[in-house]
């Protein structure tokens, strides 16, 4: 419900992020060095290939013999071959390096993501932590497996062609040099509007994305209301001013390379012109001449290839900066206590809740669960109950009170223990992609078949299970095979069958179904919480008739409490509820 | 596969004919920016010959002056023409866009059917990117064949022999390269997707992150996501080697070919056939030559993708219709809303048969979901039945145009969605000018869930509505099919997500609301089957009793059972 500005995960600081790239790489330092090495080398076999090019111009000029010229031609082969050796072994090092880190940083991003606590995802916003999760991430993974090993060999090669030019006379190297200020300014020029032009078109993409869920998933509802029109002009609208920015980043990037062309063009003349200078005055042979201008004119791939990449690097590591922002989250200091005693009971004393200072939400609340007792909470949507529900379930403290669950506070479950005790399910449901049986074995890593079958079928989910395609082992979730509402609900409380806590709390779990699927969960519910303590927000009173003891509230506060018999007799809010609900005057036979 | 072919190959080519102007201007340009590099090695060599050969600072100047003018022609053409062809590119990507979304939401339906939306929203961004790119690929492939062209003519006018080896030889060297990288192309194919793994678990996993914490799932999750991770990170890797020595390969193979054209280039000068500048530009072409003919591979695979693509977009596009609409179908004047099903036998439902008078609000429950489900389809003629027919105002509903007909019958299923917007345009989606969209607001209990948002009924709601819970999404959307207004008014249990006090409120609300129009309530909620005027239970398909609520409850067992338990 917190609706004022989402307060964002942390994002790490330039430095911090450099520091934990260069941790991240730590572990591999020597394969560093290798690849380092091995690329230094095979670019360096690469440049003799100008030189010797420009001997064979000077034998030619000579009128050199033929062997003459072959053993040139031979040596030329022999570097080739050695290039290309040692290319392919020092770019599978260099790959090996990258992947090999890329996978390190995202089990750690993805540990501490699921560590993070609920309700600092929460207050963050749910689209924060999955967009970190996707775009950051392979983002990054772009980075390393394209961008950054092309930026480093062209960057490789961009010094090492011009320390050569220096080695043929420094006087070409001053000459290419030419181009130097040309392309700085350029590459300036370029990220300064660059960086926010495609921040702006991921923006863009990712509304023309929403946008098309949008609607192409609602189509039956457009059909149904006739919003056709109005959602292809959303539609459209959205993707033209897709197409806007992109032909902006078109023009971006082509001016960019039109001055590059400038750059090209300086240097070459002045590298041309210098080669007539020093053949002159008789310090260089047509042959450097010829090898000075072959240099400078196999810059331009790498220089360019190395200026665009600038922009990836960039935002790479825009994208690891926000991922580090999450790894370096301290971990809630929790106290990891564990329960007292097995016999799980929850007591609440003086409990008042607000989210917002000034917006109560519960007030003074005292209720007492026994072991083994299940409690239904009723009352009207905003009566407080979710809120009961999770404080109860420790996803947060109470701002006042306490709620102990076998003698601690829930909050200080921490981890495992805490699982171990209390389980919370809501109306947000979620399959998770892959064979049934992993979904399943989620909850219990190591449940042989049997048990899951067992699982599935207290909550009568079996017989739909074993008729998928492929039986249990069917792909489901997203990208497979897709599960209805109230089948996606029974495999949560099968899941809670195999996790199996001693306190379960469910939130309007059956809300989801229809009304025919709600009955059916209810059934799986009760059999799911049987031997259990319990509280289950119910709002179908029909789930609430068959609890040992009913709570119903109102506006943050406990107004009734008593078993389905004692509630009805005293004709209070509950008596007038479930007349409303029942509309007849004899359905106590009618309970199930 | 050639049938499939075809009507993919109609989308290509329309996408490109679409966008002629700019691709013809495109290659146009991209011919002369390819002319320009290949001059760039030949003004080099002639720099060379006729400046530092032969001292002459004056040849030098000219040719430094020739090539200033070659960058220049090069530069803009290059810029203009690649402006042109992403242009083409992109605007063909986008109507074909609009095209699809257009098909999606057709009123006949049949395009979702069998495809998650997902996927459909993929095949209008990547699909019909890919399809668009053709024209960029076919302006890149003639421009590529230029430069090629004028490279020829320049070797074959310095030296036949020499020309002639290039102009072989690069074709052949490429075939080399083709035919090493294949199969570790193919093998990094498969290896790229089980690489890919491990970022779609990732996004899954923290999707689902409140179940996990729900269940104390966490140390499973990061376990097995360690397990694929690794999985994933095996696979790359292969992919990757695989990639690296086919990098070296290329490296290998490329640097040998220049050795032979610079032995062949060198023994000429030196017995004088070519002058040494000619040697120098023959070098430096076969370099050049390598960047066009290499461009041809290029596009080839986006030609490939693009076929691909197109195929999935005509699919779509030529989707079967899930009912058809008559082009000139009776109109509706008045609608009266008088609803009769004859006989109507579809998927579950058998030969069943149903009367609404107009005004009367009446019920159905339904023993089996699939029941409701089949009816509702029926009735918003989302499918037709198999046999009988469904009758609006004695009009059979085949014989009505699709708008008309759903103006006048308005159904509103169980999981309608809400749309991006504020709250109050998601309630008057449908409204007309003078619909009551203030008691639609009251009746629907949505006037709490504005009460309680801060912003009211101005409130933003996220795609789909998720940023509100399930049960003021439901109230929402009770709203918008309250204020449609529509003569008929066809409710798919409207109140499973609310509470029963709200619910009480809602159904009331309803009663007097509807009062007087044909309402239709299929539900098995006894609240909302208490202020119907009668109902209708539906079990295995076929009517089996129909009487007052209050009656059914006290009389019927099977009907208690579905209403009650």
């Amino acid at each position: 419900m917190s609706d004022s500005a989402a307060e964002l995960l942390p994002v790490a600081t330039p430095a911090r992020t450099r520091a934990a790239a260069a941790e991240l790489l730590r572990p591999q330092r020597s394969l560093a060095v290798t690849a380092f090495v091995v690329m230094v080398g095979a670019t360096a076999v690469g440049l003799l290939t100008q030189p010797l090019l420009g001997r064979i111009v000077d034998q030619a000029a000579e009128r050199a013999s033929v062997d003459a010229i072959t053993t040139t031609a031979a040596l030329l082969v022999a570097v080739a071959v050695a290039q290309g050796v040692t290319t392919g072994f020092g770019l599978s090092l260099v790959s090996r390096l990258g992947e090999t880190t890329l996978a390190r940083l995202r089990e750690r991003f993805v540990e501490r993501a699921l560590g993070l606590p609920l309700e600092r995802v929460e207050r963050a916003g749910a689209g924060d932590l999955t967009a970190r999760v996707t775009a950051d991430v392979s983002l990054i993974a772009e980075a390393v497996r394209n961008a950054l090993p092309e930026l480093a060999r062209s960057l490789l090669t961009i010094f090492l062609t011009l320390g050569a030019m220096a080695l043929l006379d420094w006087r070409f190297l001053l000459a290419a040099l030419l181009a130097v200020p040309v392309q700085v300014a350029t590459a300036r020029w370029y990220v300064a509007r660059a960086v926010p032009l495609y921040a702006e078109q991921r923006v863009a993409a990712g509304a023309q994305q929403q946008q098309l869920l949008d609607t192409v998933a609602g189509a039956a509802t457009v059909r149904a209301f006739r919003l056709e029109r109005q959602h292809t002009e959303r539609v459209t609208e959205r993707s033209w001013s897709v197409v806007a920015l992109t032909m902006k980043g078109v023009r971006l990037v082509l001016g960019f390379y039109s001055r590059l062309h400038i750059a090209e063009y300086l240097g070459l003349a002045a590298v041309l012109f210098t080669g007539y200078w020093l053949v002159r005055q008789g310090s260089a042979s047509v042959g450097t001449a010829t090898a000075a201008a072959l240099y400078f004119h196999s810059l331009f791939t790498p220089v360019n290839a190395a200026l665009v990449l600038l922009d990836d690097a960039q935002s790479a590591m825009a994208g690891l900066a926000r991922l580090v922002g999450v790894t370096d989250e301290p971990v809630a200091d929790r106290p990891q206590r564990r329960a007292e005693t097995g016999r799980v009971d929850v007591v609440v004393r003086g409990l008042h809740h607000a989210y917002r200072p000034g917006h109560p939400v519960l007030h003074d609340i005292d209720l007492t669960i026994r072991h083994g007792e299940r409690v239904a909470l009723v009352g009207a949507s905003g009566a407080g109950k979710t809120t009961l529900a999770r404080l109860v379930a420790g996803i947060q403290p109470p701002a006042e009170g306490t709620v102990l669950v076998d003698g601690v506070p829930p909050t200080e479950l921490g981890g495992p223990a805490a699982s171990r005790t209390v389980a919370l399910i809501t109306q947000e449901t979620h399959v998770f992609a892959g064979p049934l049986v992993d979904d399943l074995r989620l909850a219990k890593p190591d449940a042989t078949d049997d048990e899951l079958r067992a699982a599935l079928d207290r909550v009568d989910a079996l017989a739909w299970a074993e008729a998928l395609p492929d039986g249990l082992d069917t792909v489901v979730g997203d990208g497979g095979h897709r599960l209805t509402g109230d089948r996606t609900q029974a495999l949560a409380l099968a899941r809670l069958i195999l996790a199996d806590p001693p306190l379960v709390i469910l939130d309007e779990a059956t809300a989801e179904a229809g009304s025919a699927g709600a009955r059916a969960l209810e059934k799986a519910v009760a059999r799911a919480t049987d031997g259990r303590t319990a509280l289950i927000v119910a709002h179908r009173l029909s789930q609430a008739a068959t609890a040992d003891r009913i709570v119903v509230m109102d506006a943050g506060r406990i107004v009734e409490t008593g078993t389905h018999d004692e509630l009805r007799a005293a004709g209070g809010r509950y008596a007038a509820l479930w007349a409303a609900w029942s509309d007849t005057r004899d359905t106590r036979d009618t309970r199930p | 596969m050639s049938k499939a072919d075809l009507p993919g190959r109609h989308v290509l080519r329309g996408a490109v004919r679409g966008q002629r102007r700019d691709v013809a201007l495109g290659a146009l340009l991209g011919m002369g920016h390819q002319t320009g590099e290949a001059l760039v090695p030949v003004v080099i060599g002639l720099a060379i010959d006729e400046g530092v050969v032969d001292g002459d600072v004056g040849g030098l100047l000219m040719w430094l002056a020739v090539l200033a003018v070659v960058y220049v022609g090069l530069s803009y053409s290059f810029r203009f023409g690649a402006r042109a062809g992403e242009r083409a590119s992109v605007t063909a990507a986008h109507h074909l866009r609009t095209a699809l979304v257009e098909r999606v939401l057709a009123p006949e339906g049949g395009a979702c059917e069998g495809r998650l939306p997902g996927e459909l929203a993929n095949t209008a961004t990547e699909d019909a990117k890919r399809v668009g790119a053709v024209a960029m690929a076919l302006i890149v492939g003639i421009a590529a064949a230029t430069g090629l062209a004028v490279g020829a003519i320049v070797l074959l006018r310095m030296s036949v022999p020499l020309g002639l080896l290039v102009l072989l030889g690069t074709p052949l060297l490429l075939w080399l390269v083709h035919l090493l990288s294949k199969p570790l192309e193919r093998r990094s194919e498969t290896e790229q997707e089980r690489a890919a793994r491990a970022s779609g678990v990732a996004a899954d996993l923290v999707a689902g992150l409140r179940v996990l914490k729900g269940i104390g799932a966490e140390p499973a999750a990061v376990a097995r996501y360690r397990r694929i991770s690794q999985d994933s990170l095996t696979a790359t890797l292969r992919a990757a080697r695989a990639e690296a020595w086919q990098n070296g390969v290329v490296t290998m193979l490329t640097g040998s070919f220049l050795a032979l054209v610079a032995l062949v280039g060198g023994r000429l000068a030196a017995r004088g056939d070519i002058g040494l500048g000619e040697l120098v530009s023959a070098v430096a072409l076969a370099l050049f030559l390598i960047g066009p003919l290499s461009e041809f591979s290029w596009v080839y695979a986006e030609l490939a993708q693009g076929r691909a693509s197109a195929a999935r977009i005509a699919e779509v596009l030529g989707a079967g219709h899930a009912v058809r609409a008559p082009a000139d179908g009776s109109a509706l004047d008045r609608v009266e809303g008088r609803l009769r099903l004859r006989g109507v036998s579809y998927d579950s439902l058998r030969a069943v048969d149903l009367e609404v008078a107009p005004g009367e609000t009446v019920g159905v429950v339904t023993v089996d979901p699939a029941d409701a489900t089949a009816l509702l389809r029926c009735l918003a003629r989302r499918a037709d039945p198999a046999e009988g027919s469904v009758e609006l105002d004695g009009t059979d509903l085949t014989t009505l145009r699709l708008a008309e007909l759903r103006a006048a019958v308005l159904v509103a299923e169980h999981d309608a969605d809400l749309f991006e917007g504020s709250l109050l345009e998601n309630i008057t989606a449908a409204a007309g000018p003078d619909a009551p969209v203030e008691a639609a607001v009251t009746a629907s209990g949505t006037d709490e869930v504005v009460g309680t948002l801060p912003k009211g009924a101005d409130t933003e709601v996220t795609a789909r509505g998720r940023s509100l819970s399930g049960g003021q999404r439901q109230r929402v959307a009770l709203a918008r099919a309250l204020a449609a207004d529509a003569a008929v008014l066809v409710l798919h249990e409207p109140t499973t997500a609310v509470d029963a006090v709200t619910e009480a409120r809602m159904a009331a609300g309803l009663k007097e609301l509807r009062a007087g129009r044909t309402t239709l309530l299929v539900t098995n909620s006894p609240a909302l089957l208490a202020v119907t005027d009668r109902v209708v239970l539906l079990d295995r398909g076929t009517v089996v009793a129909a009487d007052a609520h209050e009656r059914l409850v006290h009389q019927h067992g099977t009907y208690r059972g579905a209403v009650l338990a």
